[in-house]
């Protein structure tokens, strides 16, 4: 039992108190609970578990109360081991110190003082670097122990738990406090001789360890307290101009603390790769600074040494330090990972101007601290591959599933949601060129996806250095080649445009012939309800037209298919224009015909599908569903154009009966032709020679989706689709006037003229005149509106000759005395 | 599936221009005179289909029907490099080998005796076709088979034919010359009676107006049958180009017709074309076109193919246009073009309805080099033409009035009993002109024919 608690007095007095309360749990659950990490535990279980084990013991109240104040400000572990103290026979803290102190530290060890020989520096060096690292090792043990269980989730800067547990941290002045060293009186001897003593206790103190004369005062906590600064306090019995001396030097054993903290913190796995290399760097960096120590240890053994000496030694190293220590507290106030550290460091380096030798210093920190993130960089804008472990990379890859298991919708998501720029993760020496590196991979992926090796034309090292631009230069040449390659893969392999041309043909009616020979193979069966359409007898027609027609030479004619969509053109126009997702989700059936419900589809493959996507091919199709339906309109016309031209043989005064529905036709001709005009040679055969235009010229992908898009948005724009309420509507009707009174001529087979006739027409005159009026006024207020559009074009053309002028004043004036 | 077009041609004028077309056809569509697809054309951007069969893969023959009363034009063309285009079996030369002696009255009843003849051969075309849209009739009103065979022929393809299309290229004789056809004027009022009943599109090839722009524009002194008829043949090949280079619209004859005919009677049209050039002077007009100096040019009267004379009252009004426009186009400046003519009030519109310019960008023949960036052709329903109705009535008119030259119509079937068919005709005739002249005036819905006849059938 004694030896036991001499070698765990902690367990041993948890063990006592436990056996003394009869609670439920040992001594290590009670560790355990202590040293989770600091999101899992609460400040009020850790109270009641003190509380339980204290049952019975005296003053239990009087402890409790200052354990949950030390658990409010410090460590839960230091909080413990105090509780304990009070119940332990031995002072537990000091035991344990004890035995660190004796194992960790040999710098201690007595006899170090009397046999220092100026050989011996360098095996002091080792022994230092020893301690340094030792401490470090240990603390590692610690944390991965405590971390297994975490979240994958790296905590910001997650250092913290476990550190705080080691509250006897070997850079922790604070933790100290109950160390007696042997302090003698020394304000009656010499200065000299007090000049090397202070000496001494300096190197103790730039190394991490309270000297005799030397003690830290309270730590002040500077915001988050995750960072510490440490002032000193030197004794009184020093003489003062020493003192002064020692002040001016101190502040480097606080820097030197400082960084050495952040060192520990830094290393470990969640906080980074930037930060693991920015801790690798300052650790060189303190290699340096170890150095220096031993070297004014062997000048102070030899005797050479004096105060001012030193302050005179370590002035440079005194005041890069201070920048190093400024840049660390800075990162870990401010919980700075990844980019943000290189970008913190990179504002570092010119707000540095004019102090050479720190800037050289952060400079070199920030090459090395920045070479994992440029390695990132460099697979990324030269494979397309993210190998990103600690989420650092300024492109997330949004995406688990693989290509081949796509949702069917999946292109059109893909260029933009795939992957993402983050923008806080990007260092603000590649602020400018993030777009372009997030293009560079995206391109590389596309391109392998297309079954495609990547090989760049020559490696090139990504090395990012604050002094030049080479950086940007390669990556700007892998962006090029990236960018080369997948327009070459889209535009020649894939041969996009001829897709375009296809699609251009089938579904904005350029190939006129084959849509009229496709109406007519298809007239019978595109006028019966929607519900009684059979889509194979469409889509057989459609095969048969595509083989006889002059589509028959098209190599793409295979893509494209019959459609017959559920809802009527302006319930997919609302739908596409509210960008909702689950537009193609089918609905109530309207009492629709086929006519009303048709539209090519045109499928294609990865990678055209990313141009050529369902919310492209969509917008396609609500220009051919209103193309189609003036199409078959003017077709109707057309058709009692022929029927009535049997008139010709009438005499002059049977002719005249029937003039007036001759020329309500050719009204309804006009309109319904202009309106096809008007959409396809001002509006769609324009736009697509601009898109061409642009195409000649185009440089990159995204410049393909957006001229494409400008493309389409033109067209539906000018092509009144866009307006959901108004122009599509008046249209539509306008289209269903036609209809009807084409159904109404052809009827009247006989054509015996009679008065009911020429009423009937006069009526269908005046309705469909209204209505066509009634749209020319709802272009003009719309054009008055936005003078840019080109609505009013269509005006101009119905009403070329001014014939409408009155009737439009007619209705002008109505409204406006209204 | 396409919607076929017979080509029939009748007379020695009608085989001329036909000629013509054809050659022109098998140059743009990369033909040889031969009927084999040229090895530089088999990449098919064109319809071949619409005026061409395919007798095997690379083998094509024209939908064409050849007829004539006597045999000097058609075998010229069978002893041309073009003889084996056409499919033997439809040219048609009449046994009896007299042609119609320039007699519309012959013509007719020849055409008569022979139609079961010449209807095998129609027939068997049309049922050669899936979609057989319609016919195309080339003829001269003036002689003797063209007008009248050609006269009868359409009575009977409207009969059995109604649901088809009937458009003919019709020429029309120079009033600049004295014609050695001494009936000219009783020839010309009876086909026109039929062109009027039964066709339904007429393009008017003016021979005045064609000679005219042969001397005066192309600066040629005598121009031959065959310097004019290579301008008749541009017109046909530029008026069909929308049906055999496809694009948005009016990619079927109906769809190119209906439109500029809004009321049965009005189906006379007339062409324009820009630029005009002959073989020898392409050096000259290489110079920059735009769309609107091409629309401009085709407002102008001198680029008609019909010589209306000075319309004095300036009343004559624009019922539709149609402008084909060929070459380096850019689609934008069509708009602007538009506006240009309808703000500066270029062309002057019927005040009974609604019209406009309709323009039709086509596509060229890429196997033909045009010397010009931009060509355009108007197709135009314009009522000035009722002034060569005009001209003849009154040819007639002063012919009938002495009673001269009627034997030799008297002679056959059709007069046998009286000349009321002369005078039906030109009652039909006026009332054309009529008809044409109230399409000038805002009223004329309401107009009725003032010495109109019972109904004729």
């Amino acid at each position: 039992m004694d030896t036991y608690s001499t070698k765990d007095p902690m367990r041993a007095a948890l063990k006592k108190l436990i056996q003394h309360s009869n609670a439920p749990f040992t001594a290590d659950d009670v560790l355990r609970e202590f040293r989770t990490t600091k999101e899992k535990r609460s400040n009020r279980k850790l109270l009641k578990i003190l509380e339980i084990i204290s049952k019975h013991q005296p003053k239990s109240e009087e402890y409790l109360l200052e354990a949950s104040k030390l658990l409010e400000k410090k460590d839960p572990f230091y909080c413990l081991l105090n509780f304990l103290n009070h119940y332990s026979e031995t002072n537990i803290m000091q035991a344990i110190r004890k035995k660190d102190l004796s194992t960790s530290t040999p710098l201690l060890s007595k006899k170090m003082f009397e046999t220092v020989t100026p050989d011996s520096v360098s095996e002091i060096k080792e022994r230092v670097v020893l301690a340094a690292t030792g401490g470090l090792t240990r603390v590692g043990q610690n944390t991965s122990a405590a971390n297994m269980s975490g979240s994958h989730s790296p905590p910001p800067l997650a250092l913290p738990a476990c550190n705080k547990n080691h509250t006897d941290g070997v850079w922790d002045y604070r933790t100290i406090d109950n160390l007696h060293f042997q302090q003698n009186n020394i304000s009656a001897i010499p200065i000299s001789s007090q000049e090397t003593l202070l000496l001494y206790d300096l190197i103790y103190c730039l190394t991490g360890m309270k000297g005799s004369y030397i003690t830290s005062e309270e730590c002040v906590s500077t915001g988050r307290g995750e960072s510490t600064t440490v002032k000193f306090k030197i004794s009184e019995q020093i003489h003062s101009s020493l003192r002064d001396i020692a002040k001016e030097i101190l502040p480097l054993a606080s820097y030197f603390t400082c960084i050495e903290q952040f060192i520990q913190k830094a290393s470990f796995t969640e906080c980074g790769q930037v930060l693991q290399a920015l801790s690798e760097a300052l650790n060189n960096l303190i290699r340096d600074y170890y150095l220096l120590l031993a070297q004014l240890e062997s000048e102070l053994n030899v005797g050479n040494l004096t105060v001012h000496k030193m302050l005179f030694y370590v002035r440079p190293t005194l005041n890069t330090m201070d920048v190093l220590a400024a840049v660390v507290s800075d990162i870990s106030e401010n919980e700075l990972r990844g980019g943000q550290v290189l970008t913190l460091l990179y504002n570092k380096i010119s707000a540095l101007t004019g102090d050479e030798e720190s800037q050289k210093f952060v400079i070199q920190l920030t090459q090395l601290a920045s070479v994992p993130y440029m390695e990132i960089l460099q697979l990324w804008v030269q494979k397309g591959v993210i190998c990103d472990p600690q989420q650092e990379f300024l492109v997330e890859d949004n995406e688990v599933i693989r290509r081949e298991e796509l949702p069917e919708h999946y292109s059109a998501d893909y260029w933009e949601k795939r992957y993402t720029i983050r923008r806080e993760r990007i260092p603000c020496f590649l602020e400018k060129v993030s777009d372009i590196i997030l293009r560079t991979g995206k391109y590389l992926n596309v391109i392998r996806q297309c079954g495609k090796k990547v090989t760049p034309p020559q490696i090139m090292n990504l090395q990012f250095s604050p002094t030049n631009q080479n950086h940007i230069n390669v990556i700007q040449n892998a962006y090029q080649f990236a960018s080369k390659n997948l327009l070459e893969v889209l535009l020649k392999e894939n041969e996009l445009m001829g897709h375009l041309m296809s699609v251009k043909r089938y579904l904005l009616l350029h190939q006129g012939d084959f849509i009229t020979q496709f109406m007519d193979a298809c007239e019978e069966e595109l006028a019966k309800n929607v519900d009684k359409v059979l889509p194979m007898t469409l889509e057989n027609l459609l095969g048969l037209t595509l083989r006889l027609s002059s589509a028959k030479h098209d190599p793409y004619k295979d893509d494209v298919h019959c459609e017959l969509l559920t809802y009527d053109l302006v319930t997919q126009m609302s739908k596409i224009m509210n960008n909702e997702e689950e537009y193609w989700q089918s609905h109530d059936r309207l009492d629709l015909n086929g006519l009303e419900c048709f539209a090519f589809r045109y499928e294609v493959k990865w990678p055209v599908s990313l141009v050529l996507n369902h919310i492209a091919i969509s917008k396609y199709q609500m220009l051919f569903r209103q193309l189609f339906y003036c199409k078959h309109v003017e077709r109707q016309l057309c058709k009692i154009w022929k029927e009535n031209s049997i008139a010709k043989k009438f005499s002059p005064q049977a002719a005249e009966l029937y003039r007036s529905a001759f020329t309500l036709r050719q009204r309804m001709m006009n309109a319904v032709q202009n309106l096809e005009y008007y959409m396809m040679i001002e509006v769609i055969e324009p736009n697509w020679h601009i898109f061409i235009q642009n195409m000649n010229k185009v440089e990159n992908v995204d410049e393909v989706l957006s001229f494409h898009q400008d493309f389409l948005d033109s067209c539906l724009k000018n092509c009144m689709l866009t307006d959901t309420t108004l122009l599509n509507r008046s249209i539509f009707k306008l289209c269903n006037i036609c209809l009807k009174f084409c159904e109404f001529i052809q009827s009247e087979s006989s054509m015996v003229p009679s008065d009911t006739f020429s009423e009937r027409v006069k009526r269908f005159d005046l309705e469909f005149t209204g209505i066509l009026i009634g749209l020319i006024k709802q272009i003009n207020d719309v054009a008055s509106d936005n003078p840019s559009d080109r609505f009013i074009n269509l005006v101009h053309r119905i009403n070329f000759n001014s014939f409408y002028n009155q009737q439009i004043d007619k209705l002008c004036a109505k409204d406006s005395m209204l | 599936m396409p919607s076929e077009i017979i080509t029939l041609q009748l007379g020695q004028c009608g085989n001329q221009i036909g000629f013509e077309f054809w050659k022109r056809l098998c140059l743009e569509h990369g033909i040889s005179p031969s009927g084999v697809l040229e090895d530089f054309a088999t990449d098919g951007v064109d319809r071949k289909d619409v005026f061409f069969y395919q007798a095997d893969d690379d083998h094509y023959i024209p939908r064409a029907v050849l007829l004539d009363l006597e045999p000097r034009v058609i075998h010229s063309i069978m002893s041309s490099p073009y003889a084996k285009l056409y499919n033997p079996e439809n040219v048609y030369l009449s046994k009896h080998g007299g042609g119609a002696g320039n007699n519309w009255a012959s013509g007719y009843s020849q055409g008569e005796k022979l139609q079961e003849e010449v209807f095998d051969i129609i027939d068997r075309e049309a049922d050669g076709s899936d979609s057989l849209e319609g016919f195309v009739l080339c003829h001269s009103i003036a002689g003797g088979t063209g007008s009248g065979m050609g006269s009868y022929i359409m009575e009977r393809l409207s009969d059995r034919f109604p649901k088809k299309l009937i458009q003919t290229y019709s020429v029309f004789p120079n009033q600049d010359e004295i014609s050695d056809v001494v009936v000219q004027p009783y020839n010309s009022m009876l086909t026109l009676r039929r062109l009027t009943s039964c066709a339904d599109c007429v393009v008017v090839l003016d021979n005045t107006a064609l000679n005219r722009i042969a001397t005066d524009r192309l600066h040629i002194q005598n121009p031959s049958f065959t310097q004019i008829n290579t301008l008749v043949s541009t017109i046909m090949s530029v008026s069909t180009t929308t049906l055999r280079y496809p694009s948005y619209m009016n990619n079927n004859l109906i769809g190119l017709t209906a439109p500029l005919i809004p009321t049965p009677q009005l189906h006379f049209l007339m062409t324009g074309y820009t630029p005009l050039t002959t073989d020898n002077d392409q050096t000259v007009n290489v110079r920059k076109t735009t769309v609107l100096d091409v629309m401009r040019r085709l407002l102008q009267p001198k680029n008609m193919m019909v010589s209306t004379g000075p319309d004095k009252t300036n009343h004559h009004c624009y019922i539709s246009i149609l402008n084909i426009i060929q070459g380096e186009v850019d689609p934008t400046q069509v708009h602007k073009s538009l506006q240009r003519i309808r703000e500066r009030k270029l062309a002057q519109f019927i005040p009974w309805g609604p019209a406009s310019i309709q323009v039709a960008l086509s596509r060229s023949s890429p196997y033909v080099q045009s010397s010009h960036r931009v060509s355009g052709l108007m197709l135009a329903n314009h009522t000035s033409i009722c002034s060569l109705f005009e001209r003849a009535l009154g040819q007639y008119d002063k012919l009938k009035k002495r009673g001269a030259f009627l034997d030799q119509f008297r002679r056959e079937d059709i007069f046998k009993d009286d000349l009321s068919e002369l005078d039906d005709s030109r009652d039909v005739v006026d009332c054309l002109v009529q008809e044409y002249e109230a399409a000038t005036q805002p009223n004329y819905l309401q107009w009725s024919a003032k010495k109109g006849q019972e109904e004729i059938h």
